[in-house]
């Protein structure tokens, strides 16, 4: 019986396999024809399987998902279309980064408006009677719908295959992809046919959605639950690549599944040896990901150079000119100063809790600090920073718990670990470039998320807890949470001594940070970003810069993860609250709402975000649906983030004075470079 | 007997099918001012690009200065003395044209900095690579423009800074892809005299599709047609030359 229940393992993930080849398919050809990372790609996924529970319902699961199964890829495919008009259109020919963080934006919006409509509940979506039996097979026993889902995702990959290589429009689509200009330049309008592919790939996402949920379930999380599975097919097929989305999807599902069966059980005994598979579940996928991108960077299927393009532009934020240096420096230390008093402010109004939000601003501005020394400064785009942010917490809280509660060796040691971290990730990474460093980077985060949940020492999906930071060296020192005193009849706690070690910490990183851009080092890394082939040659070791400013980057976001162990209102690490790549999709989005490459952009983003974040959801339940509103519509108008709003508004006026003439507010002419 | 400073060796490049570059020996002496001519893809580009790393060769070998430098680093060939221009304007244009010359001299004194000076001490402190800055600066005549953006300069202001990155880089052997392409013949002149006056102690490669001023200016001349070395010699040798004129000279010339 052991084959007939590999071969039953085998078909489920077949079936897995099958869900993965259509949302591939769509997401591969999206960025092979248009470069676009497609985050929102799962949400349309989502929305499938949400549509057709409502189609479903009034007609019964014998029709109505016969039904469904036509209307809602129909429906969510012209979804996507309309988006692709209104929002991604614009951003053709900018850096992908761009593309990040609109689709994220359009995450936050799609997702909220599932849960507007249908409710956070977990649903069964009805199918069809005679395909949930069981039948058996030579032996083998699973359901006639696993059969249906191969079988039809099959016969969708078969249909769009030939669409894509033996019609007309697939024809032009795929000339598209090699080199656009030149389908322009024979007079054909490609932006129609982005519209077309947008919409298809979207139909299909939605198919796939529809056949996972009958074969599980819906939920609000499933589309965020597949989309980093979906990239790591795509990466691994090659990006661009039809053929590899199949290959790859059918390989991550099999692998998938299989380890999950098998993990631990024993292969083969010889003697006394015994031979068993080693516990790797969640990890292999990602293990294989990042040793296909160190090999053949291009994916396996892959056809294009590991160079990116280098068409797109990455946009600083910065005043240029509109506000003096000496009034920006005042500017700085009057918020300083602001920061300083806040707590007085909150002491009177009595509620500890607005502390409580300001500590996690200053975290998360130290973080997004250390994502624009890459990002803003190098030019690289690492999508799993939340490695180091999340490696910083285990280890000051395993540091607490086993060596040392000092403040002070508990983070240094997360900044120590982060940094060679980075020294190792940066090593095999920085060879590659472009959105394949940002792949690579995600592969080895997801690693370490996958990797927690496997180790007793991580406390796996618990976390770790029952850690306290004492304000000293070695074991003397006064106990954070015990640290209270009073102050003209008011008491002050923990959260006042944390609040100000973290100003003090992020007011030093600052400073570190713009000290080191206005010295050598970091005018090399200005240099690279502006042009990584002149650097080169004028002498400058391009990659051993890149890989030291993504040590230092490492070591400060360590320390950020190092703060929130530390905090007194933390109680808990965990893989979720520290490692999800959605933190690394967060601070990227925080330091591009601020404005990158500027440094204090990046931490006014944090201030921002989670400020309105708290101002929000204090209102309405709806707030991530306003945040993302707000991210598409800086990404559209305001690129260059926050910091660049004054420039923006001296611009308007200007024109204003001048009478007419429009503004072109994508391209605001305001870099600089400080 | 002058000694040789560049030195290629049966330099061979493919893409697929297509030999850009086809079994090329050149020797460059020191000093010597030779130019490379040849039609459009003739793979004058692509042979830069072998010498200097930014392509490795399929076959041959690269010796500069005596050492074999064919797998040595692009960097690492600049810190030894190897400078080049772009074909294609490629400076660094969100910068201030003072910050684009001072980066190409700092890392002449990159090896002098210590760590801490690196990350720490302001990128403008530094008496020597200031200087050089401002030398550079003064001989590309971009001194007024210094704080402005470098892509806010006219194009010809751009080719201008392209080379003079390569000078602040204060290599041996200069290597310049159409320095004056797209200039006007006034901007042309001016940046040969330039040329002529800055790198006058230095050995120099040319690509240039001018042929008169090739003739006028260059020492050695080196012909490439199809990848191929079809002649290589003086300008009377190249003028007089039956392959050059008919290959060349008479045929394709734009
Ligand atoms: N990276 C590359 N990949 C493929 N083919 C290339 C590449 N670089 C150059 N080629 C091809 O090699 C040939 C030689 O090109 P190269 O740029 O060296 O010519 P060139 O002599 O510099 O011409 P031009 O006068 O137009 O600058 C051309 O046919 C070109 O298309
Ligand atoms: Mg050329």
């Amino acid at each position: 019986m052991v084959a007939a229940d590999f071969i039953e393992q085998l078909l489920n993930g077949l079936t897995l396999g099958m869900v993965y080849v259509l949302l591939a398919a769509g997401l591969s050809v999206i960025f092979g024809v248009m470069d676009v990372i497609n985050f929102s790609h799962g949400e349309l996924f989502a929305l499938g399987a949400y549509f057709s529970l409502s189609i479903i319902a009034p007609f019964g699961a014998g029709t109505g998902f016969w039904i469904a199964i036509v209307v809602a890829p129909v429906a969510v495919g012209l979804i996507g279309a309309a988006i692709e008009r209104t929002t991604v259109r614009p951003l053709y020919g900018r850096d992908p980064l761009y593309h990040i963080l609109l689709t994220f934006g359009l995450v936050l919006v799609t997702n909220d408006v599932i849960r507007l409509i249908w409710g956070t509940q977990q649903r069964q979506l009805a199918v069809p009677e005679y395909l949930s039996q069981p039948v058996s097979i030579l032996g083998v026993q699973v359901s006639v719908y696993n059969y249906f889902m191969i079988v039809f995702a099959a016969l969708l990959a078969v249909v769009t295959w030939y669409l894509l290589n033996r019609t007309k429009y697939g024809m032009i689509i795929r000339a598209g992809s090699q080199d656009r200009e030149m389908v322009r330049n024979v007079g054909i309008d490609i932006d129609q046919y982005y519209t077309l592919v947008f919409g298809v790939g979207a139909a299909l996402a939605a198919v796939a959605g529809i056949v996972l949920g009958g074969y599980q379930n819906v939920n609000t999380g499933m589309g965020n639950s597949v989309i980093i599975p979906a990239f790591v097919v795509v990466v691994l097929g090659g990006l661009g690549s039809f053929r590899g989305a199949v290959f790859g999807g059918l390989l991550v599902g099999v692998v998938q599944t299989l380890m999950r069966a098998y993990s631990g059980s024993v292969l083969a005994t010889f003697g006394d040896t015994t031979l068993t598979v080693p516990n790797l579940e969640g990890l292999t996928v990602y293990l294989l990901m990042i040793a296909v991108l160190l090999v053949k960077p291009q994916g396996l299927f892959g056809t294009r150079g590991e160079e990116s393009d280098g068409e797109g532009e990455i946009l600083v934020g910065g005043y240029g000119g509109v506000l003096a240096d000496s009034t920006r420096v005042r500017l700085g230390g009057i918020a300083v100063v602001a920061l300083a008093l806040a707590p007085i402010a909150i002491l009177f109004m009595g509620d500890q809790y607005y502390l409580v939000v300001l500590n996690e601003i200053l975290i998360w501005a130290i973080f997004a600090l250390s994502l624009d020394i890459v990002m803003g400064y190098a030019g690289l785009v690492p999508l799993g920073h939340t490695m180091f942010y999340g490696v910083g917490a285990y280890t000051a809280a395993l540091i607490m718990l086993h060596y040392s509660q000092s403040v002070f060796i508990v983070l240094l040691g997360a900044i120590l670990i982060c940094a060679v971290l980075a020294w190792v990730v940066g090593s095999l990474s920085i060879r590659v470039s472009g959105v394949y460093f940002a792949m690579i980077t995600l592969a080895f985060a997801e690693l370490l998320y996958s990797a927690v949940f496997k180790f007793d020492f991580t406390g796996g999906s618990d976390g770790l807890l029952g850690f306290e930071a004492l304000l000293g060296l070695g074991t003397v020192g006064e106990s954070l949470s015990n640290i209270e005193f009073g102050l003209l009849g008011y008491e002050l706690g923990q959260q006042f001594v944390f609040y100000y070690l973290a100003l003090l910490i992020a007011v030093l990183s600052f400073l570190f940070a713009r000290r080191m851009m206005n010295a050598p080092f970091g005018s090399v890394l200005q240099s690279i970003r502006e042009s990584e082939e002149r650097a080169e040659f004028i002498g400058y070791d391009v990659n051993r810069y890149k890989r030291r400013a993504f040590v230092i980057s490492g070591g400060m976001a360590g320390l950020a993860g190092g703060l929130l162990a530390v905090s007194p209102s933390t109680v808990i690490i965990s893989p979720d609250q520290t490692l999800n790549w959605i933190h690394s999709g967060e601070v990227i989005v925080i330091a591009l709402f601020g404005g990158m490459g500027t440094l204090y952009g990046p931490m006014i983003g944090s201030g921002v975000f989670f400020g309105a974040e708290e101002f929000l959801s204090s209102y309405t339940d709806q707030w991530r649906l306003i945040i993302g509103t707000m991210f598409i519509l800086f990404v559209l108008f305001v690129p260059r983030g926050i910091v660049s709003i004054p420039s923006l508004v001296a611009q308007r006026l200007e024109t204003a004075n001048n009478a007419d003439g429009a503004v072109d507010m994508d391209e605001p002419d305001v870099r600089s470079d400080d | 007997m002058t000694e040789t400073v560049l030195e290629t060796d049966g330099l061979t490049k493919r893409f697929g099918k297509l030999t850009a570059v086809d079994d090329v020996s050149l020797s460059v002496a020191d000093g010597e001012f030779r130019s490379v001519i040849g039609p459009n893809g003739a793979g004058k580009t692509t042979t830069f690009n072998l010498i200097t790393g930014a392509l490795s060769p399929s076959e041959g070998a690269v010796r500069f200065k005596g050492e074999d430098i064919t797998n040595v680093a692009p960097h690492e060939r600049v810190g030894r003395g190897l400078g080049r221009s772009f074909q294609i304007t490629n400076v660094f244009g969100g910068l201030t044209v003072r910050e684009n010359v001072r980066l190409a001299a700092q890392s002449v004194y990159s090896d002098e900095i210590n760590p801490g000076e690196a990350l720490f001490r302001d990128k403008n402190g530094f008496d020597e690579i200031a200087e050089q800055t401002r030398t550079v600066l003064e001989q590309i005549g971009l001194r007024d423009r210094a704080d402005e953006h470098a892509e806010a300069l006219a194009y010809g202001d751009q080719r201008r800074l392209e080379l003079g990155l390569v000078l602040a880089t204060d290599p041996a052997l200069v290597m310049l892809d159409e320095p004056t392409a797209g200039m006007s013949s006034e901007e042309t002149q001016a940046t040969m005299n330039l040329i002529d006056e800055v790198l006058s102690d230095r050995s120099l490669m040319l690509i240039e599709h001018d042929i008169d001023l090739v003739m006028r200016v260059s020492d050695r001349i080196t012909v490439l047609t199809r990848g191929e070395e079809l002649a290589s010699g003086t300008p009377e040798e190249i003028a007089n030359n039956e392959d050059v004129r008919d290959a060349y000279l008479g045929g394709v010339r734009e």
